[in-house]
C-alpha cells in the first residue's frame, strides 16, 4: 500500500507545482536546440539523395566496398608508341562511331590480325532510331565475340550513347548537301571527341579511327600504319563498284577530306568570316588542294608517304600523345576547318606531322 | 465505388441551364463516373506507352564480358549534383607539391560534398622533392580512415615528366618571358591529366591547386548550384603588412576587351598573351580587381578568360573535345585559353567577383630582397638605439641643460634690439613703428647671477 500512495503524493505535487518538471525539461529542450540543432541548420545544402522517378533508368556507378587502400598507379613516362608495337605489346584502341551497322565492317574488324588482347574498341551511336537499330546489331555481334573462345575476345569495349541530338534522317543525298555538312560534321565531331576522351585511358597507345561504313581493309591495317612510326596517318579511301560501261568491277576514289592545302585554298580562308568553313568536294568551293585520293598509283609501292594538312575519319591512326596533348575533332570552325580536317590541323599546331598512304586502300560501303 | 472530378456534374450543382439540364438526364441513365474511370484510365494508359516508346534501347552485357555500355545522357551534370548521386572528378597536377600537401588534404577531409562520390586523379611531374611519396602517405591515411564518410571514391596517380624550361620559384615562373613556354607545358600536363583520368560516368570534372589556403569546405557545392558549364571563384591572397595584406592573386580569369582584341589582331599566329603583364596592356576587366568585400557572394558574372585554381565544369566540357590548348588558341594557353575554347564551343563560362578563395602567399626574389633588407635593417636599428643610449647618457652628463635661463635672457638680450631692422625687402623701410609707450618701460632686471659649473664627466664611469 505504501508505494501507491507515495505515487499519488508525486503526482498530486506535480499538479500542485507544475514547473518542477516542466523547467528542467524546458532547459533540457534548449540546450539541445542550442548545441545539436544548430549546426544542421546552418548547412546552407540539403544533402538528402533524391530518388530517379519511376521510368528513370539511370544506371549505378557508385563504387561500393572499395578497398580503403585502392590507389591506382600509373607511370606514363613508360608508356610508348613505337614501330614495334606487338613486340612491346601496345594497346591500341579502334574507335568507331556507329549510325549503321554493317555486317561486312564487323566481319572485316574481325579479320584483323593484331593480337586481341591489345585491342580495345570503342562505339558510339547516335540518339535515334537508326542508333537503336544499329545498337542492337551491335550488341548481337559483341554477344557473339565476347562469350567465345577467351584468346578470340577483345580486352574491352566500350559503348556509348551520344548526349546531344543528332540530326535524323540521313539518307545519302541529304547527308552531303553543303547545307547541312557543317551541322552534321559538327555533330560527328562531338560524338568523335566524347568517344575518344571516355575510351582512351592511361595505357593506350595507339588511337585507331575507323569508319562504321569502311567495309574492307588489309588485315594487317594495324601493324602496316603503325610501323611506320608517324604521330598520324591516313590510309587512302577508295569505293568498290560495277562500272556500267566497262561491264566490270571496279574502284573509285571515295574519301576526299585528305589533302594538301593550296594558295587558292588559303585564299579563300582569308576571305570567309569566322564561322564559316571549307569542305572538300563542293562545286562551290573550289580551292584545288592536292587530294590525296588522285594521288593513288596502282603500280606504285604501298609505303609511299606523303604529308597532308587534312585528313578524313575513314582510317587514321593516332598515337595516343597526340590526343593526350589535346588535339581533338574542332565542332566549330578552326580555321574553317572542322572534325577530322580541324584535327589534323590542330595536331600541327602541336608540332605533329600528319601523313598519308595514298597507295595503301581501305574500301568504303557502296550505297 | 470509384470517384473521378468531372467538371460537367460541378457545373450542373449550381445551375439549371438546358445544357445542365441534358447532362443531367444522361447522367441519369449512364453513371457519368463509370466513364470518367475509363477515360482516366485510358489517358493513363497513353501517357506509359508515349514515356516507353520514347526510351532508348539499353543493351545489357554480363558483367564479366569487358563490355560497358553508357548513356552519356545520364551525366549531364545537374546544379544539385550531390542529391543525385553525380559522380565528379577532382584533377590535382602536382609538380614539387610535398610541402603544400598536409594543408591541401586538411581541406579535402573538411569537403562535404559526399566522399564516395568524389574520384581523385593527381598527375605528378618533374617533381624534385618527395612529392610521390608525401602523397601516397596522406592518400593512405585517409583511405584507411574508420570513418568511411571520409573516404574518397576511385583514386589514380600519374606520372608523367615534360621537362621544365624554368624553375619553380615564384619568380621563375610568374617572370613575363618565362609565361608562354611555360603555360604551353602546364597545358600539355593538364591535357593528359583529364585525358586518362575522365569516364564516362563523371558529370563534373573539379581542377584545385594544391597551394590553396583558405577555402570554403563547401566549395563544390558553391560552385555547382550556380549550374553553368564552367565556374571560377575569385582568387585572392593574403600579404605581410609591409605589402598592404591582401592583393588579388589569379589575374587570368577577365573578360575580353576591345584593347585585348586590337591587341591580339597585332601579334604573330604563336604568340601567347599573358595578363598581368604590363608588356601587354589589354585593359581588360578582371575578376579579381571587381571584388567588394561585402558584396553578394552569389553574383556572376561572364567569362573569356580564366584561372585555373580552381575550375568547376561540367564532364561534358570535356568529353565534347574542350582541353587547355598547348598551342597559342586565340593568341592565348592553357586555362585563359581553355575559357576562350569552351565560349567558341558554345558553353557558358563564368566567375563568381565577391566569392572568394585564399591562395597562399610565396615571397617572389623582389619581395625576398626586400624582407632580408627588413631584417638587416631591424639589427642595425637595434644597435643604434644601443649606442643613442650611451651617447644620451655622455651628452647628459657632459653639458648642462641651460634652455631655462636661455628663455629669460633673450628677452634681455633682443629687449633693445629693433628687430624690424633686420627684416629685409622694401616692406620693411615702410614699417611704422610704435614708440609711444617706450618711456613708461621698466625693463625686469635678472635676479640671478649666473654659476659657474665645472663639467663632472668620468668616460670610465660610464
Amino acid at each position: 500500500m505504501q508505494p501507491a500512495i507515495n505515487k499519488t503524493q508525486f503526482f498530486r505535487q506535480i499538479r500542485k507545482k507544475p514547473l518542477i518538471v516542466l523547467g528542467p525539461l524546458l532547459i533540457i529542450a534548449v540546450i539541445y536546440y542550442l548545441f545539436f540543432s544548430s549546426s544542421k541548420q546552418n548547412s546552407k545544402y540539403s544533402y538528402k539523395v533524391k530518388k530517379a522517378g519511376f521510368f528513370d533508368r539511370r544506371p549505378d556507378v557508385i563504387p561500393r566496398n572499395l578497398p580503403g587502400d585502392h590507389i591506382s598507379h600509373y607511370d606514363l613516362n613508360k608508356l610508348a608508341s613505337t614501330p614495334m608495337a606487338v613486340y612491346n605489346k601496345e594497346k591500341v584502341l579502334i574507335l568507331t562511331p556507329v549510325s549503321r551497322f554493317y555486317d561486312d565492317y564487323w566481319v572485316n574488324l574481325l579479320k584483323l590480325t593484331y593480337p586481341r588482347e591489345l585491342l580495345e574498341l570503342g562505339f558510339i551511336v547516335p540518339r535515334t532510331k537508326d542508333g537503336d537499330l544499329a545498337l542492337k546489331k551491335l550488341e548481337k555481334a559483341i554477344k557473339q565475340v565476347q562469350t567465345g573462345k577467351k584468346e578470340n575476345r577483345f580486352s574491352k569495349i566500350t559503348i556509348l550513347r551520344q548526349d546531344t541530338d543528332s540530326l535524323s534522317n540521313q539518307n545519302e543525298k541529304q547527308r552531303h548537301a553543303l547545307k547541312v555538312q557543317k551541322d552534321r560534321r559538327a555533330n560527328m565531331a562531338l560524338a568523335r571527341n566524347s568517344l575518344l576522351f571516355s575510351a582512351i585511358g592511361p595505357y593506350t597507345s595507339w588511337v585507331l579511327w575507323l569508319d562504321s561504313d569502311i567495309v574492307e581493309s588489309p588485315p594487317t591495317l594495324i601493324q602496316d600504319l603503325v610501323s611506320h612510326d608517324k604521330p598520324v596517318i591516313s590510309a587512302n579511301c577508295y569505293q568498290r563498284y560495277y562500272d556500267e560501261e566497262n561491264k566490270k568491277e571496279a574502284i573509285r576514289p571515295y574519301d576526299f577530306n585528305n589533302w594538301v592545302e593550296s594558295e587558292e585554298g588559303l585564299k579563300i580562308a582569308a576571305q570567309m568570316s569566322d564561322d564559316e568553313i571549307i569542305v572538300e568536294g563542293y562545286s562551290e568551293i573550289a580551292t584545288y588542294r592536292a587530294l590525296m585520293a588522285h594521288f593513288y598509283d596502282d603500280k606504285g609501292d604501298v609505303n609511299t608517304e606523303m604529308e597532308l594538312d587534312g585528313v578524313g575519319g575513314a582510317a587514321v591512326l593516332v598515337k595516343a600523345d597526340v590526343h593526350r596533348d589535346g588535339a581533338m575533332f574542332p565542332s566549330f570552325p578552326f580555321y574553317h576547318l572542322i572534325e577530322t580536317e580541324g584535327f589534323a590541323k590542330m595536331a600541327k599546331r602541336l608540332g605533329y606531322q600528319v601523313i598519308g598512304l595514298p597507295n595503301y586502300l581501305v574500301y568504303h560501303y557502296n550505297e | 465505388m470509384t470517384k473521378v472530378y468531372s467538371p460537367s456534374s460541378d457545373f450542373t450543382s449550381s445551375h439549371t441551364s438546358p445544357l445542365a439540364k441534358i447532362v443531367n438526364t444522361f447522367k441519369s441513365r449512364y453513371p457519368i463516373s463509370i466513364v470518367g474511370t475509363l477515360l482516366s484510365v485510358f489517358l493513363i494508359f497513353r501517357i506509359i506507352i508515349s514515356i516507353l516508346s520514347n526510351q532508348l534501347y539499353v543493351p545489357t552485357f554480363a558483367p564479366g564480358s569487358g563490355v560497358e555500355f553508357y548513356d552519356l545522357k545520364n551525366y549531364e551534370g545537374l546544379a544539385d549534383g550531390w542529391q543525385h548521386e553525380e559522380r565528379i572528378l577532382f584533377c590535382v597536377p602536382l609538380r614539387d607539391a610535398a610541402p603544400h600537401l598536409p594543408m591541401f588534404f586538411s581541406h579535402m577531409k573538411n569537403m562535404t560534398y559526399p566522399h564516395h562520390l568524389i574520384d581523385l586523379a593527381f598527375l605528378v611531374s618533374d617533381s624534385s622533392d618527395d612529392t610521390m611519396g608525401a602523397l601516397v602517405y596522406h592518400l593512405r591515411e585517409i583511405q584507411t580512415n574508420p570513418n568511411k564518410n571520409v573516404r574518397f571514391g576511385n583514386i589514380e596517380i600519374f606520372e608523367k615528366d615534360f621537362g621544365q624550361v624554368i624553375g619553380q620559384s615564384f619568380s621563375d615562373r610568374h617572370g613575363f618571358e618565362a609565361q608562354g613556354p611555360r603555360r604551353k607545358l602546364m597545358a600539355r600536363a593538364r591535357n593528359w591529366l583529364s585525358s586518362v583520368s575522365i569516364k564516362p560516368y563523371h558529370s563534373w570534372v573539379y581542377w584545385r591547386d594544391v597551394d590553396v589556403e583558405t577555402i570554403p569546405p563547401t566549395i563544390i557545392e558553391d560552385l555547382m548550384h550556380h549550374n553553368k558549364d564552367v565556374i571560377v571563384p575569385n582568387v585572392w591572397r593574403p600579404l605581410p603588412d609591409w605589402l598592404g595584406s591582401q592583393q588579388p592573386y589569379d589575374l587570368n580569369s577577365w573578360q575580353e576587351s576591345e584593347g585585348g582584341l586590337q591587341l591580339a589582331k597585332t601579334l604573330g599566329e604563336d604568340a601567347v598573351i599573358v595578363e598581368g603583364y604590363q608588356e601587354y596592356a589589354t585593359w581588360r576587366p578582371h575578376l579579381a580587381y571587381l571584388r567588394d568585400p561585402y558584396g553578394d557572394p552569389e553574383v556572376e558574372m561572364e567569362l573569356d578568360g580564366i584561372g585555373g585554381v580552381s575550375i568547376l565544369s561540367r564532364g561534358k566540357v570535356f568529353r565534347h573535345g574542350s582541353h587547355f590548348p598547348a598551342f597559342s588558341f586565340e593568341k592565348h594557353a592553357e586555362t585563359e585559353a581553355f575559357g576562350k575554347l569552351c565560349k567558341r564551343m558554345g558553353f557558358k563560362v563564368f566567375g563568381l567577383p565577391h566569392y572568394v578563395i585564399w591562395h597562399i602567399y610565396e615571397p617572389s626574389s623582389d619581395d625576398l630582397r626586400h624582407m632580408e633588407w627588413m631584417a638587416q635593417e631591424k639589427i642595425r636599428e637595434q644597435e643604434e638605439a644601443k649606442t643613442q643610449k650611451i651617447y644620451d647618457k655622455v651628452w647628459k652628463e657632459g653639458f648642462e641643460d641651460v634652455t631655462k635661463e636661455w628663455s629669460n635672457d633673450r628677452i634681455n638680450i633682443f629687449k633693445n634690439i629693433d628687430t624690424t631692422k633686420f627684416t629685409k625687402g622694401k616692406s620693411a623701410k615702410a614699417k611704422i613703428v610704435d614708440w609711444s609707450g617706450s618711456d613708461t618701460f621698466q625693463p625686469n632686471l635678472p635676479v640671478q647671477g649666473v654659476e659657474d659649473k665645472v663639467a663632472a664627466f668620468d668616460p670610465n664611469k660610464n
